[in-house]
């Protein structure tokens, strides 16, 4: 062993060696690392979506910059009779829009008792509060306020519903913005304090909350429900997963504490890197732990391997992690390139929650190959005797993938079309409403909103006059009056805001209220006048500056629309660019506000993500090109590594079709995680193929192999991810929506397109016959070069060679069952048959042979008679009992008879006994074409047994020069004549690795006596131990 | 009958179980039923000494067995396995011959490195050929052998665990036997019965529970490089009756009387050992008892050791047949009151392996009395006949038997049975 250690065994025992090491690194990390989560805080702005350079943040904040930023807070009031124009209602209207002006950082109250209602005096104008005295309103002033407020445009669907039966209270902030995790959660505090006292006062009026400082808070709050719901679930999961794998408590807490390191250091990096928390990024922790948890189990899947044959727990370890440590560094290693590659994304949020991810996942393989080996070999866990026998659950897959081929390539195709053909049903919907779903009151309090009285999504246009004062031009206001008279004439719109109005009712006012002269002025210093009055006469906050810009360059046009898609904002957009392009050419500009910018976001971030996914793809293949060494197949592995993302988008697209910005950041986060199906996949085809096997077996190989495991990392991972779609966010809910579908959908295309392609490739490459005589060519010269070499070694050494590397290619196969048949038959062909089943157990111990136990079935008066035998190295005898069950009786044997026919067949106790290479001594003849093996060379060797009470004084052996099998064996006697002859058929591989022939025959050729050994099954990691080969326990393995 | 009827209803039953077993309904891993009928035939040469007994015997009977198996099902995830194993001898001449037993009756857990066994089964333990006597976990079958080889099922629960001591590798058991399963008895009509009857259905005990007194036991049993060695210790009721006149039964008119079983508590102390050299297999067996009522009825204590060896020579005369040699010691401090006819006694055998494809073997063995030089003869033959047929040849012969000897009572029993046994 020692000299021909892997560097990943070397690694391996090193790991094990130093393992303290790594429980105080871990927890040095962990502390170190860790720490820096005191720097979290959590952002609720709903703007953290919008990266600085976003150029529609850039529009955003110049127009905010110009205009004011709208954090507003909307109260909702639905007196229950249905009426609010009574004067008890517009009392307590009057009383919120009071108590309102008392929040913090209030800029302005809009209400239906102080809007400010322009009427005529004569020829003056006067500006008064609509309902002056809301405490003492009669019903005759309420009625005549209700007249006043239908007929303004300006209130209608904003602050009044049509129907009258719901008003709102308006508050506008001005945000210090100087601790944004603080300011937005102080105003909900005290809204919800005023609220409260509000509903206790009027248990007849029901107050609903809207309103962007709402909407900031809903990304707060949602983001820590989804932490505080989210992550027990996921814990439940993660625990019920990994303990029904390996029914191990301790397996589950070393789970847990891998999987929550992992997550803490994930956590601790953003902390020191000094940036926030928001509402996707509270779900990285989650993501880290269902990736590690695939580490880890990956791990403990080898432990639960292992500890069937040893009670060594550092063995355990070493063993788990020299088989294992490369396919989970890989794992690993891909999937936070995948996560990486979000940092292409134009959104924060999601290279944040890349980042995370990535620093977590490389954080878990650290763990899984460090502290967790070292925990495996302090932490006492229950040891199963029986192995998790899986390796064949998958073979019925292999075979009906095998079988049907054809079908399944043609219908994998057809399935891949047509669920592809989905995708253009996709329709990016942005809408930060709807980002949360109806479980959250805000929701349900904003659709009430929109359903009732106005919109949320707010369009922004900042029409420019060209020029300052520009603005009271009447030429320029009569383009802005059509241009909102336009948008008010649009399907969806609620309600547009425009001076316009203002302007046209002032310009009535001042004309007696004449109802002709509700209309813009024509001169061009009427307007500006009326202004000029207008504003002086205004209460308290009530000013125009957030309607006209400083130098009177630009009015705001506000539309809100209530109930929009995406869709149908981008083609109102459009619409209106058209129109103010054929009508105001010098005013056609692009809206803007916070339901634009989250309208560009999608169609940004999936041209962004694109540039990411290649690279993620690109940097992916190069890895999987290095792990496969094969262009071929690392070109076809591309195929089940992007197609799935593709399958589960046209899954969405037809089953939902409206998906957040998350869909764009899914091929690449998903492309690292399901790549890991496909190497392992293709590492044990390819491992399949080059021992040999044609394509099916390699595909049933690699069934065998990985299949199982597979499929239970994939279950792990999809319930994560499952688990993290029960957000009520939907950026986060959709994002884990479409993983969890594309991982499932991986699976499905590794598990029968893969195969399927790897089948029709290779029928195709086998009529390359060009370049396989090209390969068999070169191979002919390197092999012509290599032969002087290998002759020069003498014969001897040679022999030796060979007998030690047919030994080595069978060390590590543990234990099996097999169940036997013998067939005695006499010179005159009389036959007599044996049935048995056998057990074996392999030991590595010095001076120590192969255990077995045979137990016999026929003939029925033999039945249950069983031998246990502990081999030893000659010369030592073997140890050796039989169980007679008539007598119930063990009994110790003498095993020194060497040459005693084991049963009365032709097969001696010393042929059956286990064979060591230090029986022999041993001599190399020649190479030649193997025995009824053309296609096999074969080594021919003599060995002399060493224990003179041998039978025999020479054997000949027949051993293929590829994979070390023994195909044929003559038998000298004492006296040197040839007396026994063994053919071996029917080599079948076990373990990938184990070659055990079908059939054993001896001929006797002096007696002509001959027996045929059957063995149709052999029985892999059985999960036989030491306790099985007791003699004490031989009665109760006879049956 | 009735008897007879039960019996056949049982093995009904017991036939359907895997029948039903396989039918998924009981989720077994492995189910089978196997058994055999024997038809049994013995020949006495010689007249009998008794009235009513008669010079040839024909007898049958039929053993089922059934096993269930269930793989990590049970209790933590055991692997159990179930097993009955009926057994019905009908000897038309002796109804006290004719009986039915549940050989076993037992459930089998295995976890790990521990077994619990619960149920009716048979615990063999000793080394030695000619007679074991450590071995008292199951009662004789005194009615089925020739030799006393055949036991009784005993209900038992018992706890097994692997156990390694350095190099010393075995397990450990302990049993809790609940229920006493008294000896059986030939009836007058057989041959080879004692002199006098035993009513084997009156027994005494000497324990107010009576059957239902408990016996524990425990026992390690491993090896160390060539040395198999066992311990042993029991405490409970003797499997070994004493006897005692059975009231009422003594007839003034014509002397005739009967005997009656007693049983009573008992402590054994056991070691039995071998060493295996080459061919050459050295073994001991030894006991200390404790307050066991011999043949005088008095209560005392005792020592008996069995030493002995066999030699096997492999391959003999060219052939492929092994010939071992027995040499056996047996010795009984309780002298002409011990309860066993070796109780001072060389034993000499000889076992015959033709290693043929029918299995054909043989066993001789001559055990000599050292003091009387009293001496019987036994020969045990069997061959197979076919796959599912075997043929059993057993005699007996007792020589130099004299009134002082429990071998007595035989002298005239000389026999020779042969077995025919189908196996399905």
């Amino acid at each position: 062993m020692g000299d021909s250690m892997s560097i990943s065994g070397h690694l391996a025992h090193w790991i094990v060696q130093v393992r303290w090491l790594w429980i105080f690194l871990s927890l040095v990390l962990v502390l170190g690392i860790g720490s820096g989560m005191r720097f979290l805080t959590l952002d609720p702005d709903a703007r953290i979506f919008f990266a600085e350079e976003n150029p529609d943040r850039i529009a955003l904040d110049a127009f905010e910059a110009e205009f004011a930023k709208d954090d507003n807070l909307l109260l909702i009031v639905e007196p229950k009779d249905g009426q609010v124009f009574t004067p008890k209602t517009l009392a307590a209207v009057g009383e919120l829009t009071e108590k309102a002006w008392l929040l913090p950082s209030v800029r302005r109250v809009d209400s239906i008792t102080n809007f400010q209602n322009t009427s005529a005096e004569g020829d003056d104008m006067t500006v008064r509060d609509l309902i002056e005295d809301p405490v003492n309103v009669t019903q005759a002033e309420a009625d005549a306020a209700k007249a006043i407020a239908l007929d303004r445009v300006s209130l209608v669907h904003s602050v009044i519903s049509p129907a009258a039966d719901v008003t709102s209270v308006g508050v506008l902030f001005r945000l210090p913005g100087k601790d944004t995790t603080r300011e937005v959660p102080m105003i909900v505090e005290e809204t919800q304090v005023l609220v409260k006292e509000f509903r206790a006062a009027h248990p007849d009026i029901r107050l609903r909350l809207t309103g962007s400082v709402m909407m900031n808070n809903q990304f707060a709050v949602s983001g820590q429900e989804d932490a505080a719901t989210l992550t027990p679930l996921m814990f439940g999961a993660i625990l019920l997963i990994v303990f029904l794998a390996f029914f191990s408590v301790t397996g589950v807490i070393m789970t847990l504490l891998v999987i929550i390191c992992s997550a803490i250091i994930g956590l601790g990096a953003l902390g020191w890197s000094g940036t926030a928390m928001n509402s996707v990024t509270i779900s990285a922790p989650l993501i880290t732990m269902t990736l590690a948890v695939a580490s880890v189990v990956h791990l403990l899947a080898s432990v639960r391997q292992t500890m069937v044959e040893t009670p060594d727990r550092k063995e355990w370890a070493r063993r788990a992690l020299e088989e294992h440590m490369g396919e989970i560094s890989i794992a690993c290693i891909t999937t936070a390139i995948g996560f990486l590659a979000l940092n292409f994304s134009i959104s924060p949020p999601f290279r944040e929650l890349g980042n995370i991810v990535a620093v977590g996942v490389i954080a878990a393989m650290v763990f899984t190959l460090t502290l967790l080996p070292a925990l495996i070999t302090f932490i006492p866990m229950k040891r199963h005797l029986k192995p998790a026998r899986t390796d064949r659950f998958m073979r019925p897959i292999a075979e009906f993938v095998i079988r049907w081929r054809k079908a399944v390539l043609w219908a994998g195709i057809t399935a891949v079309v047509v669920l592809m053909a989905g995708i253009p049903r996709l329709a990016l919907e942005d809408d930060f409403v709807r980002y949360f779903d109806e479980r959250y009151e805000f929701r349900r309090d904003t659709d009430f909103f929109e359903n009732r009285l106005g919109g949320m999504n707010v369009l922004e246009w900042a029409l420019p006059a060209g020029e300052s004062e520009g603005i009271s031009k009447p030429d320029y206001l009569k383009k802005v009056g059509a241009f909102t008279e336009w948008l008010r004439a649009q399907e969806n719109v609620r309600h547009v805001r425009s001076l316009t109005d203002t302007i046209a009712r002032l310009n009535m006012n001042m004309h007696g209220d004449d109802k002709a002269y509700h209309r813009l002025p024509d001169g061009a210093d009427e307007a500006a006048q009326y202004l000029f009055f207008y504003e002086l006469s205004l209460g308290y906050g009530m000013d125009l500056t957030d309607q006209i810009n400083v130098d009177k360059s630009k009015l705001r046009v506000s539309v809100s629309m209530a109930n929009v898609t995406t869709a149908q904002m981008h083609d109102l957009t459009a619409d209106a660019k058209n129109w103010l392009e054929a009508n105001a050419p010098e005013m056609a500009v692009d809206p803007t506000g916070l339901s634009h910018v989250f309208n560009q976001i999608s169609y940004r971030d999936v041209r962004a993500m694109l540039l990411g996914t290649v690279f993620a793809l690109i940097a992916i293949s190069m890895l999987i090109l290095l792990i496969l060494r094969d262009l071929k197949l690392g070109l076809i592995s591309l195929i089940p590594n992007l197609i799935p993302a593709g399958m589960a988008f046209g899954v969405w697209g037809y089953s939902v079709g409206a998906v957040t910005l998350a869909i764009a950041v899914v091929i690449a986060m998903t492309l690292g995680i399901v790549v890991d199906d496909t190497v392992h996949f293709l590492s044990k085809y390819k491992e399949g193929k080059r021992k040999g096997m044609n394509a099916e077996d390699a595909v049933r190989h690699a069934f065998d192999k990985v299949g199982m495991a597979l499929v239970v990392t994939t279950v792990g991972l999809v319930a994560g991810f499952v688990i993290l779609a029960q957000s009520g966010f939907a950026v986060n809910g959709d994002m884990a929506k479409l993983t969890a579908i594309t991982i499932t959908l991986a699976l499905v295309a590794d598990f029968l397109l893969l195969p399927a392609i790897l089948i029709a490739l290779d029928r195709r490459n086998e009529t390359m016959s060009i370049k396989t005589a090209t390969t068999a060519a070169l191979a002919l010269v390197v092999g012509l070069g290599a032969m002087p070499k290998a002759q020069a070694q003498s014969a001897e050494a040679k022999g030796l060679t060979i007998a030690k590397e047919t030994d080595r290619r069978d060390i590590g196969w543990g234990n099996f069952r097999s169940s036997g048949q013998m067939i005695l038959r006499d010179s005159a062909g009389n036959e007599s048959r044996r049935e048995f089943e056998g057990m074996n157990l392999e030991r590595t111990g010095a001076g120590e042979g192969d255990w077995s136990v045979i137990v016999f079935n026929s003939p029925r008066d033999i039945n249950g008679t069983a031998t246990l035998t502990h081999s030893k190295i000659e010369p030592a005898d073997d140890d050796q009992w039989i169980f007679l069950p008539a007598v119930k009786r063990v009994k110790r044997i003498s095993s020194s008879n060497r040459t005693g026919k084991f049963v009365s067949s032709e097969f001696s106790f010393e042929d059956l006994g286990s064979q060591e290479v230090e029986d022999n001594t041993y001599k190399w003849i020649r190479d030649e074409q193997c025995p009824d093996q053309p296609s096999l060379t074969c080594h021919v060797t003599e060995s002399y047994p060493r224990n003179a009470r041998s039978g025999y004084s020479k054997r000949v052996a027949w051993t293929d020069t590829t994979e070390y099998r023994q195909w044929k064996v003559e038998f000298y006697n004492r006296r040197g004549d040839l007396e026994k002859i063994l053919t071996s058929k029917g080599y079948k591989q076990y373990l990938g690795k184990y070659w055990r022939p079908a059939t054993l025959f001896m001929q006797n050729v002096q007696t002509g006596k001959s027996t045929t050994l059957n063995f149709p099954q052999y029985q892999f990691n059985a999960g036989l131990d030491e306790g099985d080969f007791n003699a004490q326990r031989l009665p109760r393995l006879s049956r | 009958m009735r008897k007879l009827s039960v019996s056949l209803f049982f093995a009904f039953v017991l036939s359907a179980l895997p029948v039903v077993a396989e039918e998924a309904f009981l989720g077994t891993d492995f189910s089978s039923l196997e058994g055999s009928v024997e038809l049994e035939s013995t020949l006495f040469p010689e007249s009998p000494l008794f009235t009513g007994q008669e010079n040839n015997a024909v007898s049958f009977a039929i053993r089922a067995k059934t096993v269930l198996e269930w793989n990590e099902t049970f209790l933590g995830g055991s692997d159990a396995t179930l097993t009955i194993t009926p057994f019905l001898r009908f000897d038309p001449r002796d109804d006290e011959r004719t009986h039915v037993d549940l050989r076993e009756a037992k459930l089998d857990l295995r976890f790990g490195e521990t077994d619990v066994t619960i149920g009716n089964d048979f615990v063999f333990w000793g080394k030695t050929e000619v007679d074991q006597i450590v071995d008292i976990i199951n009662q004789t079958d005194g009615v089925e052998g020739t030799d006393g080889e055949d036991k009784l099922g005993q209900p038992m629960i018992r706890i097994s665990r692997l156990v390694d001591v350095g190099e010393l590798s075995g397990e450990a058991s302990f049993f809790y036997l609940p229920y006493f399963r008294e000896r059986t008895f030939l009836g007058e009509e057989s041959r080879l019965r004692p002199a006098v009857i035993v009513d084997g259905d009156n027994a005494r005990f000497e324990t107010g529970a009576e059957e239902l007194t408990p016996s524990f036991a425990a026992r390690f049993a491993g090896f160390y490089g060539d040395f198999d060695l066992g311990f042993s210790a029991f405490h409970g009721l003797s499997r070994d009756p004493a006897f005692e006149l059975n009231p009422g039964s003594f007839d003034p008119a014509t002397g005739d009387f009967e005997l009656r079983p007693v049983y009573g508590r008992i402590t054994q102390v056991g070691f039995d050992g071998q060493y295996t050299a080459d061919a050459t297999l050295w073994k001991a067996e030894a006991i200390g008892r404790f307050d066991q009522r011999n043949l005088s009825f008095e209560r005392e204590d005792y020592f008996s050791g069995i030493a002995g060896l066999e030699h096997t020579l492999f391959g003999v005369a060219e052939t492929n047949a092994d010939l071992g040699l027995i040499a056996e010691y047996a010795y009984d401090s309780r002298g002409d009151d011990a309860l066993t006819v070796f109780e001072n006694d060389v034993v000499l055998g000889a076992r015959l392996a033709l290693n043929d494809t029918q299995d054909s073997s043989a066993l001789f063995t001559a055990a000599i009395d050292t003091e009387t030089a009293e001496t019987l003869l036994r020969l045990e033959g069997e061959r197979r006949i076919g796959d599912i047929a075997k043929l059993s040849i057993e005699a007996g012969a007792f020589l130099n038997t004299d009134n002082r000897s429990l071998a007595n009572q035989f002298q005239d029993d000389h026999f020779l049975r042969a077995t025919l046994a189908v196996f399905w």
